[in-house]
């Protein structure tokens, strides 16, 4: 079976792509809707899809036969199924019609975004206050959303909203797919402290919504979205293993290098403090290491969930390090270690924010790991709109 | 040597808990520290029996033939059961710089002895500094009659109970392994008093005492039974990491305060949740280690040192927060939470420090530059 898929897939790539220009054979030029509009129809973008929604209803492991062959050919359009979350979270929770009118279009192109977060709701997302309201067949949408990458780009977003303020706030919320091409939408960049704008708000004033791009049911957007982003979460847990991976190799780590260079290595105190900076590091990818060997064995690992907050421990201290490495030449940004090390210690915070604070994360592994008690959240029960404000 | 198969290495380990579970624990701690030796006899006997002293002892010389993985997941249960006897010193050094010896037939005895049971080891690896990385303080001079030490050793773990003793001493400008008997009268072994009574430690004075220098056994030797040393210290740290860890746990779901359990309580959930990723991370130092040195991989002095001072501080740090989130109760003798507290404290400073460690550990990692 593998090998005749195999076989297929490459024969198919040979016809259809041109591996040394990068561009769809018998094209000038790479037109990217034309030829994911190929992959799709070919069952190779989505192959553990039904077949009904331009899958082949391959395993998990024929699929990767398939994405090798892509890889190998340095042809897009592979492992939608995996990494797509719009076309994910439509090909799982869509109607049929939903399905119809956007699947194809939005795994052809389009960038999909998150529209999530809102200044008031962050960690806290259920206390998200972007109201949609139904007029006619639509729903007229008001609000500001925040964190959003590839704002400008897309042509859909993953709208979470308030459609009811009087039943507690799981209670009262719908989760749409939302045309961001369209008056009533602003999109600003956000300036990180980094210096890189990788993410937006988004401001929606009035802006419209088809009634059937609704995704799940209406008012019960809450386990719509959480199916979502367990996708999100596979996602970065794959990340996570990726990496791992690579870290493996014998290449002496950039922390040690820094300290060499600056020729730091021979002070007690100082080797002390490097030494436990570089475990701290080689302990994650052990972990890491467990964790997909766990995987394999018995289909999952608690382990993985430790990656994240064990990543800001390192991230920030590997930061602070280098700093007090290279010493009153930090403040300096005349080198590329300097201006390395300051940009270090700002992104470390992009992992003990980003996805979920460090904070919330000790909470999840306590609760979910651990087995302690949830704690009551003083809001769950209560109308949406008697919840306390502020900040 | 080799690696058992997993089924093996869980029967072993079975095996093994089950026998700790009836002959072992806190409450027989408690009876045995209050001993003269400190040591449980029938304990031993019961381990013989089932062959765990030759678990890294060749089959032809009456062992099981297993690697340091075996010894480290042992280890784990040890260390669950708050174990303390001579068991690193007889069954994990001795048999590392034995197996090394090229008189064979020396070799075979001693390693027939431990297997079975009647020769329990106490190992002289450092002077008084307590740190077996540095040079011991034992000098070992040869004349017609053979070889004599002279000097002092510190720290000598089980050493009145022992029945020979591993003594390392400088020759010359080397380090060489020499053999004695502890019953040799001019021996001088002072006891000390320590804060763990479950750790009996000796100074050991050698008066020109007769010595078997063991021919072969040279720096590889003694830093593979570093190493070896090392990863099973760890494996009987996370043992009892785990172990306290769950206990803890346990009494935040069941103790309540202000109407609720205390695990409702975001800073002691905060806490615990940073004490699992020390907990994790030590096992993994602990387990990874093991199987680099069985596997005679590049990079096993790299991994013990990082098992070393991993576990021991991990250990360290989740059994003293452990007191702290029980509170008052731990603050007692009668909790068991100071027996797996104090086990950790003393295991900081066996065979090396964390700082020690922590600086070999760099050592290995400046190789990569």
């Amino acid at each position: 079976m593998s090998d005749t898929l195999r076989a297929e897939v490459e024969e198919w790539l040979e016809a259809h792509w041109d591996s040394d220009n990068r561009r769809a054979v018998g094209t000038d030029v790479y037109d990217q809707k034309n030829w994911l509009g190929k992959v799709v129809d070919a069952g190779y973008a989505t192959p553990t899809w039904s077949k009904s929604w331009y899958g082949r209803e391959l395993k998990q492991k024929e699929a990767r036969i398939i994405e090798k062959a892509f890889q190998k050919h340095s042809a897009p359009g592979w492992g939608c199924d995996r990494f797509h979350l719009g076309a994910i979270t439509i090909y799982k929770m869509g109607s049929d019609a939903l399905k119809a009118e956007l699947l194809h279009t939005l795994l052809t192109g389009p960038i999909c975004c998150l529209l999530y977060s809102e200044p008031g709701a962050g960690s806290d997302l259920a206390g998200i206050r972007t109201s949609a309201v139904k007029y006619g067949d639509d729903f007229v949408i008001n609000g500001q959303k925040v964190w959003t990458s590839n704002a400008l780009e897309a042509e859909y977003g993953m709208l979470l909203t308030r459609t009811d303020f009087d039943v507690p706030k799981h209670q009262g919320i719908t989760f749409f797919i939302f045309p961001m091409k369209q008056e009533g939408v602003e999109v600003r960049p956000i300036n990180q402290i980094t210096g890189e704008s990788e993410f937006n708000e988004v401001f929606i004033s009035n802006a419209r919504v088809p009634e059937r791009y609704i995704i799940g049911e209406y008012n019960k957007g809450w386990k719509s979205f959480q199916a979502a982003i367990a996708s999100e979460r596979l996602i970065m847990g794959m990340g996570v293993t990726a990496r791992a991976g690579r870290s493996a190799g014998s290449k002496a780590p950039a922390l040690l290098r820094l300290a060499h260079r600056h020729g730091r290595l021979s002070e007690h105190a100082l080797r002390q403090e490097i030494a436990q900076a570089l475990a701290y590091r080689q302990l994650n990818s052990l972990n890491m290491q467990r964790a997909v060997e766990e995987i394999k064995n018995n289909g999952m690992s608690s382990l993985m969930s430790l990656g994240k907050l064990s990543m800001s421990r390192i991230q920030h201290g590997e930061a602070r390090l280098s700093a007090v490495i290279l010493g009153p030449q930090v403040l300096l940004n005349d080198t590329q270690d300097a201006r390395h090390a300051n940009f270090d210690a700002a992104k470390a915070y992009m992992n003990s924010i980003g996805g979920g604070t460090d904070q919330i994360q000790r909470n999840i592994i306590a609760e979910r790991i651990l087995g302690l008690p949830r704690s009551k959240d003083v809001d769950r029960e209560i109308p949406f709109r008697e919840v306390q404000t502020g900040g | 040597m080799e690696i058992f198969s997993i089924e093996e290495r869980e029967a072993i380990c079975d095996t093994f808990s089950r026998l700790l579970g009836d002959m072992a624990g806190e409450q027989k701690l408690r009876q045995v520290i209050e001993t003269e030796s400190g040591f449980d006899a029938e304990l031993w006997e019961k381990m013989s029996e089932l062959g765990l002293m030759g678990i890294m002892i060749d089959p032809e010389h009456g062992g099981i033939g297993g690697s340091i993985v075996e010894v480290e997941a042992l280890m784990e249960q040890a260390g669950e059961y708050l174990y303390s006897g001579p068991f690193i010193s007889t069954c994990v050094i001795a048999p590392t710089i034995l197996s090394a010896c090229d008189d064979d037939s020396l070799a075979s005895d001693h390693l027939a002895g431990i297997a079975d049971g009647t020769a329990i080891f106490s190992v002289a690896g450092c002077g008084k500094g307590g740190d077996w990385s540095q040079s011991p303080e034992v000098q070992a001079e040869q004349d017609s009659e053979g070889w004599s030490l002279t000097g002092s050793s510190g720290f000598v773990s089980h050493a009145a109970i022992a029945k020979h003793c591993l003594v390392y001493a400088i020759t010359g400008g080397a380090i060489d392994v020499f053999l004695v008997n502890m019953d040799d009268s001019r021996i001088e072994i002072t006891p000390h008093s320590t804060d763990d009574n479950a750790l009996r430690l000796s100074s050991l004075t050698f008066n020109g005492v007769d010595a078997q220098r063991l021919s072969g056994v040279g720096q590889e030797a003694i830093g593979n039974a570093l190493q070896n040393a090392l990863v099973a210290l760890a494996g009987e740290q996370v043992g009892g990491a785990r172990k306290i860890f769950d206990i803890t746990i346990q009494y935040m779901k069941t103790r309540h305060q202000f109407g609720q359990p205390i695990g409702n309580f975001q800073a002691l959930k905060h806490m615990v949740a940073d004490l699992l990723i020390e907990l994790e991370s030590a096992s993994s130092a602990a387990r990874h280690s093991a199987r680099s040195i069985a596997t005679d991989n590049d990079d096993q002095h790299l991994m013990a040192f990082l098992a070393g001072f991993t576990c021991a501080d991990n250990f360290r740090k989740i059994s003293a927060d452990a007191i702290q989130l029980h509170g008052g109760i731990a603050y007692t003798m009668e909790h068991s939470a100071h027996l797996f507290w104090r086990r950790a404290q003393s295991g900081q400073w066996l065979y090396c420090s964390s700082e020690s460690l922590r600086d070999m550990y760099l050592k290995e990692m400046e190789k990569m530059l």
